[in-house]
């Protein structure tokens, strides 16, 4: 019994920081939806960018001061930082803001546009060899009773916490976020009342990029080799915002969270338990997906929308 | 005048009887080859790597004045690891490019995706650039029609088990596998020795791309096993390894040959010391004759250093197999020809595969492997080719 509980405790726990890591995709997601209300199919994509871009620093900095170190580390994540705004500034100039008063349509068209394009310019640009990420954790753990948890997935379920919980505070407790909110259910109005629309844009453009440029650089080392297909985990993250509840926060949070637990539980102990698990654990996560749906259409943490006519 | 026109008919009508319908993809002074990779799919960077490979050994060919005085030259097309766009792409090149034959195109999915086409047209694959034992089954679609040149992921597991029942006949095998086609054939290989040893392998899945193992290796931690087999590429035995470490699990990790790659070593440290992985072929950097004239070519045409490895290695290799196809076909080959060519070859050695044989009811070319373990971080083989 006690092994049963410790193998699902470990399980839990992978499952969790893998999660997170959905989270912070899905998280991407619900800015630029909540303020444009434009799902941005290229949020994969910014994550993989922001992994290369914080590989690149990491290296340059190693080479210029003879090795790693925690300084490093945090130069790079610093610079991989800067180029996340000014990432972010020019995706609302280019995606956004030519394209604002157009169909919803045409700007997701977009992002999909833009997700092959930055697709193909990482694999012009990096070459075709995946690269070997380096973490400032290497590979440390600390055990707890029986279950062991490595550090980099403690670091990823901490920044998670910490980006989560400092973009609800921003959403609800201060003007800028309030103005966001109030952009995305009416624009014109919001302008009306003296909303500056256009920045309100420019800065959800530019949390999105960051976010996605820090889960990049989360997830990297927990892939053990940095390649382009890294950006497929985005798609991962659709289920997670659903399932939480498209255009909320902590529904981010805990549809990522629940997924990822979902994945380890099923090919772990599950299927240890239920031979036929194993056949349909590929299924497993569209199952719940649905069967949450169906009880609750707007995910699990969602706010039905009304609306007056 | 008439007397004229009469004779430049006849003369006309001996020219065209007396030539015979040309060969597609030959000309007098060049051989056209084609090549289908994913060029910008999930395995891109192997769509660059080896053609890359397989060009160098044309290169030094054609310098050499070519096969017969022919030049040989490679078209590579995109599939991007999807099926349907391989079928595309197979259709591009035999009925619009002419080529003369298939060779080198990557994955099982795509290369089953693509049998009809080969029946249809009566045209070679040569070196299939997968190990699925399917691609050597010759009651298959276009059977007849492909030579392959790698063991089968069927067998490599087969003689992995073997090896670990040598070595320990208490061993306590798991197995990982990827759940899609290349699993599949693994399974089919782990089945046999099952019934052949009668014992139970534990077997666990992963989906392609998965990133998080803790499941997975807690179950073997359950089961016990004392050797588990890696049937996954190149991340999946790393982030194994690690999480395994990291468990404090230690049993003997081995792998199928697409793990053979040495930034297992590189990426998994300390982890990975000791895996061992099966491969079809000697290494890029061993003394094997093949080898060592890679090396010198690499240097002679000057081929950048992230290039040279397995996989260039890989499509230098096979390319010696098509060249040695093309030569025996003759000064005048056909599809024919090439294929009569092909089933010449009896124990024949490339120098980097184990001898390679075909014939006509025989197209799997080797059926063994070496073992490459990982000691202090570098890969050594360990043992000579075993069957």
């Amino acid at each position: 019994m006690t092994e049963l509980i410790t193998g699902l405790l470990q399980e839990s726990i992978s499952g969790i920081a893998l999660g997170c890591i959905y989270a912070l995709i899905a998280l991407g997601f619900t800015l630029i939806y909540k303020a444009t209300e434009v799902v941005n199919f290229a949020q994969g994509e910014i994550m993989m960018v922001g992994a290369y871009i914080n590989f690149f620093f990491v290296t340059q900095f190693a080479g210029m001061t003879g090795g790693l170190n925690g300084w490093v580390f945090l130069a790079a994540l610093f610079c991989s930082i800067i180029f996340a705004v000014l990432f972010g500034i020019i995706l609302d100039y280019i995606i956004n803001r030519p394209l604002k008063d157009e169909p919803v349509f045409s700007i997701i068209m977009a992002t999909i546009s833009l997700a092959i394009i930055l697709r193909s310019l990482t694999a012009m640009i990096a070459g075709p060899i995946s690269l070997i990420p380096v973490s400032p954790f290497g590979d440390s753990t600390i055990k707890m009773g029986g279950i062991v948890i490595s550090i980099l997935d403690l670091a990823i379920i901490i920044s998670a916490i910490i980006l989560m919980a400092l973009f609800f505070f921003f959403f609800n407790k201060t003007r800028w976020g309030i103005a966001m909110k109030a952009t995305s259910e009416d624009s014109e109005a919001a302008q009306l009342m003296g909303i500056p629309v256009k920045q309100v844009y420019r800065m959800v453009w530019v949390f999105a990029a960051i976010v996605g440029v820090i889960s990049g650089v989360l997830l990297a080392p927990r892939m053990a080799l940095l390649d382009t297909t890294m950006s497929y985990l985005g798609l991962k993250a659709f289920p997670a915002a659903i399932l939480g509840g498209f255009g909320s926060i902590p529904g981010a949070v805990v549809g990522g969270i629940i997924l990822g637990i979902i994945e380890t539980v099923s090919m772990g102990t599950l299927s240890f338990h239920f031979e036929w698990i194993k056949e349909i654990n590929d299924i497993i996560i569209w199952i719940v997906l649905i069967a949450v749906l169906m009880f609750r259409p707007d995910g699990l943490m969602g706010e039905a929308k009304v609306k007056r006519v | 005048m008439k007397k004229m026109t009469v004779m430049i008919s006849i003369l006309l009508l001996f020219i065209a009887c007396g030539k015979q319908a040309p060969t597609p993809g030959v000309t007098d002074t060049e051989i056209l080859i084609g090549n289908i990779q994913d060029l910008s799919g999930p395995m891109k960077e192997l769509g660059a790597v080896l053609p890359a490979g397989s060009n160098l050994y044309f290169q030094y060919i054609n310098e050499q004045g070519g096969v017969h005085g022919r030049q040989i030259k490679m078209i590579v097309e995109d599939h991007q690891y999807n099926p349907q766009k391989a079928v595309v792409a197979a259709k591009k090149l035999i009925e619009k490019d002419q080529v003369f034959c298939l060779y080198h195109v990557i994955g099982t999915s795509t290369c089953e995706a693509i049998r009809p086409i080969l029946a249809e047209t009566k045209t070679p694959l040569i070196a299939p650039a997968t190990q699925s034992g399917t691609m050597s089954d010759l009651s298959r679609t276009a059977g007849d029609l492909i030579f392959h040149t790698d063991t089968g992921y069927d067998k490599q597991t087969n003689i992995l088990i073997d090896y670990i029942l040598n070595n320990d006949s208490n061993a306590k095998i798991g197995l990982i596998y990827q759940d899609d086609d290349y699993g599949e054939n693994v399974l089919k290989g782990a089945g046999e020795a099952e019934s052949r040893h009668s014992i139970s392998v534990q077997k666990e899945a992963f989906q392609r791309g998965a990133t998080d193992f803790t499941g997975q290796v807690g179950n073997l931690i359950k089961g016990s096993a004392t050797h588990v087999i890696i049937a996954g590429v190149v991340k999946e035995p790393i982030i194994v390894m690690k999480t395994a470490s990291a468990m404090g699990f230690s049993p003997q990790f081995f792998g199928t040959s697409p793990t053979m790659d040495h930034r297992v070593a590189l990426a998994a440290g300390p982890a990975g010391e000791g895996f061992i992985a099966a491969n079809f072929a000697d290494l890029w950097n061993s003394d094997a004759s093949e080898a060592v004239h890679y090396r010198e070519l690499c240097d002679k045409y000057e081929v950048p250093e992230a290039y040279m490895g397995m996989y260039h290695f890989y499509g230098y290799i096979t390319a010696k197999v098509l060249v040695e196809g093309l030569e025996r076909a003759g000064k005048n080959p056909t599809r024919n020809r090439l294929i009569n060519g092909m089933e010449t070859l009896k124990k024949w050695d490339s120098g980097a595969f184990p001898p390679i044989t075909y014939n006509s009811n025989d197209h799997a070319g080797t059926e063994s492997v070496i073992l490459v373990q990982i000691k202090d971080g570098v890969q050594t083989v360990i043992t000579d080719w075993i069957d």
